[in-house]
């Protein structure tokens, strides 16, 4: 569904500037992540394209209902001055051949070589598009995003808020990583364990706010925020991850050939997290992966961004782990100390002043 | 003909009051911004804003540092949404090690409305004595730790009083919208503005009685929220005020548009006049002149083309480390430009921030830390001209406690180790300990317990402390990028280490906790870069054109039409933080302004 007027030309030159308008075509966001043609390198966060915003709802339009929905921007950049008549999109979102036409962005001194379309897309979904230009198909020259067809053509591709798809890790590596991050959590405790479990049990699912907390495990999503994390902010960093799974894959294996290795006792874990931090694995691979210690570095950071960040990211599944906090930091009297509903919005949390 | 009367480069404390003042004036004003335009709710067409309450937007996904020739390239850095991207546009520091570094320290935010979108709100007025730091120490023999005599040597004193300046102190204060109590501050007041400040977070009990015990006068800590409706800018309070206290307040934009950032106080009540325009995502390259007057003002809009626009009067606001640079680049730009601006080589010179620090602990109690605003309470006592002279000291500092800081659960996360925007997450992602039940404990014993003091005082001006154009390192326009040449003085050091013992001492009187290490930034791990986003001086102002940048209008000497308005013109840097003061001094200039037009 097109959305006119809800994101204004405002909006659009201020969520692009900064990243695309540059005089310089040096590589300078190359961190590895990148083909050596690809000319994405030159912008900076190009991954922020096409932009998932909260979805206001419009006058008459029930808040639970708005909640469940994403506004995602498509931002056209003419970056090569073609000045094209007429640019659209088309994509999973619409129909595949429903083409959604974007307008001309306007600035204060004039035209300008942004064209860009609203559409309103549920949230957990994960959709294809291409632009058309003219009449011509192409991928967003911006979004570093894409899949690969059957039929070997690459379309652009972008996930809206709390999605729960995998798209860039294997269930293999998935499962390792669910093992991994488990070590580093607060909730293995027991105590964590049955808060968890009795979490997950209470929630009700038909809820706007939960109707997305798809994993009830004591990673609380974490390992689902992560694979949203190497598909879009962090995809320098998805090589760091397919390497080191694959060697602790490698390892688990030759320490013990009875078990997978994501179903193997906790200690086996909690000595390769030893072995991790120390530097010193038994059985690394140096010359594949020079420093295991960055990939633990990575791995911290990004579990407990994971655990405790806006369920938006596809990690705290069901605000757990905001939730976790609220019970274990209580006063005497048992009243919680950390009242994260007050600030966050409704119908996740309490606030109804603030839309997220 | 000049298209406009005014052009305005930047949006924060130092370009707003004066678009303010003169669009109200109907004087036709163009307000050029770096940033983008981010809009609370209640200016969207949807109702949603461009601000989150979402901890990471505060401090991103990490990304590499690629800036060519740097000590610390390949290494993570982190910005929020609205900080300059430093592969794009780097700050860069010289290290101890005689290395160059990039550094996000300095950036105060590029967002119309600039550094007053994501700074903490406080609203400190300096102290009297600030402006006179010349004469206060003027035959002086107790001065410690300079035994070179640096203090007496280059201190200089502004150019007016704070009693000339307080008409415009109160003015800033009715016209922002601040919360706050003027009991028990020691600095003058001619009318009090302040709203009513919302109730303390209780865990800021132990400050209240921490000052009381040791006899220091304490208040509210003057804070840029507002608790009530504000008729200046417009604004409606929520009904139950307690709800502006929420743990998304520094290095946050607010949705609700209740923190009074100049674009919602300042900007936004003159923005549908029709003699005023303004134009965010607008980049400034350089000034271009002829003879004694900026005839152009070149930048490039937000698809990056190339603009020019020219106006009467020229005021340069982009805070005091890219206002140096803008200028720096227009002299390179041709001309006699450089002569003008930088005849006598002060340009650059005498670049200042804040000796900062204080202490910590954890408190025995746990309390709702995300309940609260920045700060709570403030004391002048470490201002106090006695207290000064008993220490040796040549300046006097503003202590308060910090209660938003470490609230939320990623935020503690991480700041653990590190207190500076170079090295966050750094310490907690190598802290291989924390883990699993580990974890659990450190959640639990740090998570709303701790609890912090700061003090926020002058640094000593040296000539060697300065801005320049860094010789290789460019942005993404292809400029070159400012390069931050600075070193605390041992004088610094000192007074640092003293201000830090008594805010030790305030936790420890009131709650019998040890703090854990009282300190000053010049101890941190990149103490040469660590600038607290307190950047000023480095075109000071003055009465004598062979000895500061701008006469004590903020006007440039060799020029008729160019001004410069942020924290740059500041000889000395306050023993507050410097918002207040900022906007103060740019109301002043906008009467200068109004009388010339």
């Amino acid at each position: 569904m097109a959305r006119s007027g809800a994101k204004d030309d405002a909006y659009v030159v201020s969520h692009s500037t900064k990243f695309l308008a540059r005089a310089t075509t040096e590589r300078r966001h190359d961190f590895g992540q990148y083909a050596p043609d690809d000319a994405r390198a030159r912008y900076c966060e190009p991954w922020r394209f096409p932009i998932v915003d909260t979805h206001g709802p419009a006058e008459g339009e029930d808040r639970a209902a708005a909640y469940a929905l994403n506004d995602v921007t498509f931002v056209y950049h003419d970056a090569d001055g073609q000045e094209p008549a007429e640019v659209g999109v088309v994509g999973t979102f619409a129909g595949l051949h429903q083409v959604t036409p974007l307008r001309r962005v306007g600035l204060p001194e004039g035209p300008s070589p942004y064209w860009a379309a609203t559409v309103v897309v549920p949230k957990a979904q994960v959709h294809r598009y291409l632009f058309r230009l003219d009449g011509r198909l192409l991928r967003d020259p911006v979004n570093p995003q894409a899949v690969t067809m059957d039929n070997g053509r690459q379309w652009s591709r972008f996930f809206t808020d709390a999605c729960a798809l995998p798209l860039v890790l294997d269930e293999g590596e998935r499962a390792l990583l669910d093992r991994l991050t488990d070590h580093i959590l607060p909730f293995r405790t027991s105590s964590g364990r049955r808060f968890l479990s009795d979490h997950y049990a209470e929630l009700d699912r038909s809820e706007p706010a939960f109707v997305h907390a798809y994993r009830l495990d004591e990673s609380v999503g974490v390992v689902n925020y992560i694979d949203k994390l190497l598909a879009r902010q962090e995809s320098h960093y998805l090589d760091d991850y397919r390497v080191c799974l694959r060697q602790i894959d490698r390892l688990l294996r030759a320490r013990n050939p009875y078990s997978e290795p994501a179903r193997m006792g906790r200690e086996m874990f909690e000595q390769l997290y030893g072995e991790l931090g120390s530097g010193s694995v038994t059985g690394w691979d140096y010359d594949a992966y020079a420093q295991p210690q960055f990939f633990l570095s990575l791995l911290r950071r990004h579990t407990f961004t994971g655990a405790f960040s806006h369920p938006k990211y596809g990690g705290n599944s069901a605000a757990a782990g905001w939730a976790y906090l609220q019970e274990l930091l209580r006063d005497e009297q048992g009243n919680t100390l950390f009242n994260w509903r007050r600030a966050i919005e409704a119908p996740l949390g309490d606030n109804v002043d603030y839309v997220g | 003909m000049a298209e406009f009367e005014v052009v305005v480069i930047g949006s924060g404390a130092g370009g707003a009051p004066v678009a303010h003042e003169l669009a109200r004036a109907g004087k036709g004003v163009v307000v050029l911004e770096k940033g983008p335009l981010l809009r609370p709710q209640y200016q969207t067409p949807d109702g949603v804003s461009d601000f989150k309450r979402d901890e990471m937007f505060a401090t991103g996904p990490e990304k590499r540092i690629t800036v060519e020739g740097m000590a610390n390239r390949g290494e993570s850095f982190y910005s929020s949404h609205v900080e300059p991207d430093l592969n794009d546009e780097p700050h860069v520091y010289r290290g101890p090690d005689d290395r160059d570094r990039a550094t996000i320290e300095g950036y105060t935010a590029q967002v119309v409305g600039g550094g007053t979108q994501l700074y903490g709100a406080v609203s400190l007025r300096f102290f009297p004595e600030d402006f006179t730091l010349a004469s206060f120490n003027r035959g002086r023999t107790d001065l410690r730790e300079d035994p070179r005599g640096d203090i007496q040597r280059e201190t200089r004193d502004w150019p007016f009083t704070y009693d000339q300046l307080e008409s415009y102190y109160a003015k800033a204060e009715r016209l922002i919208g601040i919360n706050g109590t003027v009991a028990g501050q020691r600095k003058p007041f001619s009318a009090d503005h302040y709203q009513k400040p919302v109730s303390p977070n209780p865990i800021s009990t132990y400050v209240e009685a921490g000052m009381d015990a040791l006899g220091l006068r304490r208040y509210r800590t003057p804070l840029a929220v507002i608790t009530e409706d504000h008729a200046p800018s417009g604004r409606s309070a929520p009904t139950d005020p307690d709800t502006v206290k929420t743990a998304f307040v520094n290095r946050y934009g607010d949705p609700l548009g209740l923190k009074s950032n100049t674009w919602v106080s300042l900007l936004s009540p003159v923005a549908d006049l029709p003699n005023f325009q303004l134009r965010p995502n607008s980049h400034v390259t350089h000034l271009a002149s002829r003879g004694d007057r900026v005839t152009t003002v070149n930048y490039v809009d937000g698809a990056g083309r190339p603009r020019e626009v020219s106006a009467d009067l020229v005021v340069v606001a982009c805070s005091a480390i890219e206002s140096v640079r803008l200028l720096k680049l227009s002299a390179q730009a041709g001309g006699d430009f450089a002569e003008r601006i930088d005849g006598n080589g002060l340009l650059g010179a005498y670049f200042l921030t804040h000796c900062f620090g204080g202490a910590e602990a954890r408190m025995p109690r746990r309390y709702d830390k995300a309940l609260s605003l920045d700060s709570d309470w403030a004391t002048d006592a470490g201002g106090e001209p006695d207290f000064l002279r008993e220490h040796g000291l040549w300046a006097g500092a503003t202590m308060y406690n910090n209660t938003s800081d470490q609230a939320l659960p990623i935020s503690l996360a991480r700041t653990h180790g590190a207190a500076d925007l170079d090295t966050v997450w750094k310490v907690f992602v190598n802290d291989n300990q924390l883990v699993g039940e580990a974890m659990n404990r450190w959640l639990d014993a740090d998570l709303g317990t701790r609890l912090s003091v700061s003090f926020m005082a002058n640094q000593v001006p040296l000539r060697s402390n300065r801005i320049e154009l860094h010789p290789s390192v460019t942005d993404k326009w292809g400029r070159p990028v400012a390069y931050i040449l600075k070193q605390w003085h041992a004088h610094d050091r000192y007074l640092m280490d003293v201000m830090a013992r008594r805010c030790a001492d305030i936790i420890k009187a009131g709650s019998g906790v040890e703090p854990e290490s009282p300190g000053g930034a010049y101890m941190a791990e990149n103490a040469l870069a660590r600038i607290a986003n307190h950047i000023l001086g480095g075109a000071r102002f003055g009465t004598d054109p062979g000895d500061s940048v701008l006469d004590p209008t903020c006007r440039a000497w060799q020029f008729d039409n160019l001004y410069v308005t942020d924290g740059s013109c500041m000889p000395t840097s306050g023993g507050a933080n410097p918002t207040l003061t900022i906007q103060a001094n740019a109301f002043r200039v906008a009467d200068h302004l109004l009388q010339r037009l």
